[in-house]
């Protein structure tokens, strides 16, 4: 039978490589950081990691893992429930609820699982889910599971949000599903909007907040503490694999009796492997560093307001905003797809990784590069990195 | 306030699956995972020693000390965290070595990492089969491979759990499909049977169709150099995708895979939802993932030990009288048919030191309940006789030894 599929395929993967949307992976041959070695043997600042405190490699991380790894093993060859659940799980779950101030918490594998197991499990045929149209891809996959009724609103859009809800009275739960912060703009949610529209029309709110757990907000609690709504938001998914160590992991917090109910009938929960002991371990450091280093953050925010404000100095089109995504925008050329890959790849010859981006992750007419700043960041690196962009910018006409 | 509505409804399906006695109750180990395990349940009680016969870690590398020296190089050589996804910052050299060695030692052309085997399944269908294709899935496949599917747009059949004569009707009403994918687990989680992969290939090259097999509880150890239920049933080079864990015997940490022919990878590299949105597997585990894979290159011992402790305790539990369906694997049941006497034995069992987990409804079939033992690599001798010793003695109290089916039933329903 392959045999058939077999150049069926290849021609789809051709069609993939002519219309420039293939994939190349880039090898990197040292740890995460503001620095980094690629092949085939190249010093390049990483201006497109998650590492937005600078901890994937972070000396006293590394340390917490050996630890973990010396006082709970490396794995447990097992799910939760049967024998996957070390003292440390139920403290990190515990840690976690104590840092967003929610009332209980449940590990998955990745945040992916977490969206992937939350719908299906708390919405049944009788309710409904409403959810931003910009929502991460595990949102769609998890609404796509579930029997509640879908109804999609213009991204941040309240008053299309509003509709929805009327749209949706009858229904017995009714859940409004949006990320804190969209990953491909920096864009960040009118939480409080949504809140007060949630209580006019008793919607549960769900927040997937992987890119802003332990760096936005004041005390880095997230877009609910940055938009001052701690409390009022009923199930937050958020992830261990970007600002807080970035190696696996994932977990839903939120309402007891929501995760209690995950605990016993989530999928992903039920059938795949217990986060392993070396992660979890960690990330129980992570948290207390969370509240010992402030000075991450603020060098984060510095970093971010000062990139901000330079790249859109140069007189490149960067989305307005304050987050760590700093999206280049390109869309006001013709050819925007093509630039943002050349421009990508003529930036890494300057010693700057970035990534481009463009149909079908962004939409169409809208490419561009995602530039993520990090407090591994340091003065230097943001400077190279912005005589870098002004000069492959002016070389393609971006900028005068 | 918006909840408020919300919380009685939850609570009172809390209160349903309560009254059910399918609460779902977590034990807290205090140690790492081995043979011998410190437990505390429930929540606040005493801990206390147990021997451990329900977890995955079939040749013992969960915690063995060259594995953790390979995971500490491998946190000081490559770091903790990638923070980002594959095509972004999220590759490493040991990345693809990785999906190499796995590549030779599963003898297949290519191989995908997955953050785990769940996610794997999750991908595979969505991004390989479209509306005019045919899944035909063995009724008892993992339940990620059940989300899988129902991801996809393809077609979907169903035959009876490993039965070749119902697959095949199903493979010609397929027949007006494109492609067909037939889609088994190489061992089943429940029973520890072995699908007929020899059949099936066959069945396969007579039907025009694809092979996908997860292979979860057999890479390491099923087969002669414990290549896989394909090495056992002599069908290496004929399955056209394998999906694995390295959650499992491979150490047990995290982390999955898919497995066979080139394009399907490369397409999987592609479009795979969860391996486009979702982190890379960390270096600690790659690197770990690195060192196992030369263990098992080296010696068939720890699966050679595994398969010699399988075969003595399915024997003497046998003897003993316990009703036990024929097999080879580790995964090892013990019919009891009735959920409480399932869940009562095994609670008598923790008393005695033996830490097992009964399965009923919905887990397994209605009326199918029992206890699940699975034997690893790390089990001594002494190990296996006191987990014999003390069936032995909670059998008797509970007066199955020596009964079938037919007589468990009489005595305590179903």
């Amino acid at each position: 039978m392959y045999e058939q599929l077999r150049p069926i395929l290849q021609k789809r993967l051709s069609e993939v490589k002519e219309a420039g949307l293939y994939k190349e992976e880039r090898v990197i041959v040292t740890p995460q950081g503001a620095k980094i070695r690629v092949r085939p043997d190249k010093e390049v600042l990483n201006f497109c990691a998650n590492n937005y405190l600078g901890l994937s490699s972070h000396p006293k991380v590394i340390e917490a893992a050996h630890r973990a790894l010396s006082e709970r093993g490396y794995g447990l060859s097992s799910v939760r429930f049967i024998c996957g659940t070390q003292d440390i799980h139920r403290e990190l779950e515990e840690r976690i609820s104590q840092f967003l101030g929610t009332e209980d918490t449940i590990l998955y594998s990745s945040c992916f699982d977490a969206n992937g197991g939350l719908f299906e499990t708390i919405l049944g045929p009788e309710d409904a889910v409403i959810s931003d149209e910009l929502n991460h891809a595990s949102i769609i996959d998890g609404i796509r599971l579930c029997k509640a009724e879908r109804y999609r609103y213009r991204h941040n859009d309240m008053k299309a949000l509003e509709e929805a809800l009327v749209a949706a009275g009858k229904a017995r739960v009714k859940l409004i599903a949006t990320d804190g912060v969209f990953s491909m703009d920096g864009a960040i949610a009118n939480l409080p909007a949504i809140c007060d529209l949630a209580e006019r029309y008793h919607a549960v709110v769900m927040v997937d907040d992987s890119h802003a757990t332990g760096f936005l907000g004041a005390h880095g609690r997230g877009t609910p503490e940055y938009h001052g709504v701690e409390g009022r938001v009923d199930v937050i998914t958020s992830t261990l694999g970007k600002a807080l160590g970035g190696a696996s992991g994932g977990f839903t917090s939120g309402r007891k009796e929501i995760i209690d109910c995950l605990r016993q009938h989530s999928r992903p929960y039920l059938f795949s492997n217990t986060l392993s002991p070396v992660v979890v371990g960690t990330s129980l450091a992570v948290l207390d560093l969370l509240s010992e280093v402030e000075e991450l953050r603020t060098k984060l925010w510095r970093n971010t307001a000062y990139f901000r404000a330079e790249i859109a100095r140069l007189g490149f089109d960067v989305k307005p905003g304050e987050h760590p995504i700093v999206p280049i925008m390109l869309g006001r050329f013709s050819n925007d797809a093509q630039l943002a890959q050349v421009m990508a790849r003529d930036l890494l010859e300057e010693g700057i990784y970035v990534v481009g981006f463009s149909y079908p992750v962004v939409p169409k007419g809208q490419a561009r590069i995602r530039v993520q700043i990090s407090a591994a960041h340091e003065q230097e690196h943001l400077d190279r990195a912005l005589s870098a962009f002004a000069k492959v910018g002016r070389k393609h006409g971006v900028i005068p | 306030m918006a909840y408020g509505k919300a919380r009685d409804y939850y609570q009172g399906e809390l209160a349903k699956i309560r009254q059910a006695g399918l609460y779902k109750e977590e034990r807290y180990i205090c140690a790492p995972q081995a043979a011998e395990i410190t437990v505390e349940y429930p929540r606040g009680a005493p801990q206390r020693k147990v021997l451990n016969f329900c977890a995955n870690n079939y040749l013992g590398l969960s915690s063995h000390p060259q594995i953790l020296e390979a995971a500490r190089k491998g946190l000081e050589e490559r770091g903790y965290g990638m923070s980002s996804v594959r095509f972004i910052c999220g590759t490493q050299d040991i990345h693809r070595q990785l999906e190499e060695k796995l590549t030779k030692f599963l003898g297949t052309e290519d191989t995908i990492l997955f953050a785990s085997c769940l996610d794997a399944n999750a991908a595979i269908f969505e991004a390989l089969l479209g509306r005019e294709d045919a899944v035909i899935a063995d009724k008892l496949v993992h339940a990620s491979i059940v989300d899988g599917i129902r991801l996809c747009s393809a077609q979907q059949f169903v035959y009876k759990h490993a039965n070749m004569q119902h697959l095949e009707e199903k493979l010609q009403e397929a027949q007006v499909c494109r492609f067909r994918m037939i889609v088994t687990d190489g061992v089943f989680s429940m029973d520890g049977d072995i699908a007929p992969l020899d059949k099936i290939c066959a069945l396969a090259d007579k039907y025009d169709a694809m092979v996908m097999v997860d292979d979860s509880h057999a890479t390491g150890f099923v087969g002669k150099t414990g290549r896989g239920t394909h090495e056992h049933c002599g069908v290496m080079g004929r399955i056209d995708l394998i999906t694995t864990t390295l959650g499992k015997a491979l150490g047990g940490a995290s982390g999955g895979c898919a497995s066979g022919r080139k394009e399907l990878i490369e397409m999987l590299r592609q479009r795979g939802r969860p391996y486009l949105f979702s982190n890379t597997v960390p270096p600690v585990i790659v690197a770990a993932g690195l060192k196992v894979l030369d263990l098992l290159s080296e010696t068939t011992e720890r699966r050679d030990r595994l398969e010699r402790n399988t075969l003595y305790f399915r024997r003497r539990m046998t003897e003993s009288g316990f009703d036990i369906p024929e097999g080879v694997h580790p995964i090892v049941p013990i019919m009891l048919y009735n959920a409480k006497l399932a869940q009562d034995m095994a609670r008598d069992l923790y008393e005695e030191g033996i830490y097992v987990v009964g399965f009923s409804y919905p887990v397994v079939p209605q009326g199918q309940a029992r206890i699940r033992v699975q034997i690893s690599a790390v089990h001594e001798q002494e190990h296996l006789d006191r987990a014999i010793a003390a069936f032995v003695k909670v059998g008797a109290k509970y007066n199955i030894l020596g009964k079938g089916k037919r007589e468990i039933i009489d005595m305590y329903g179903m």
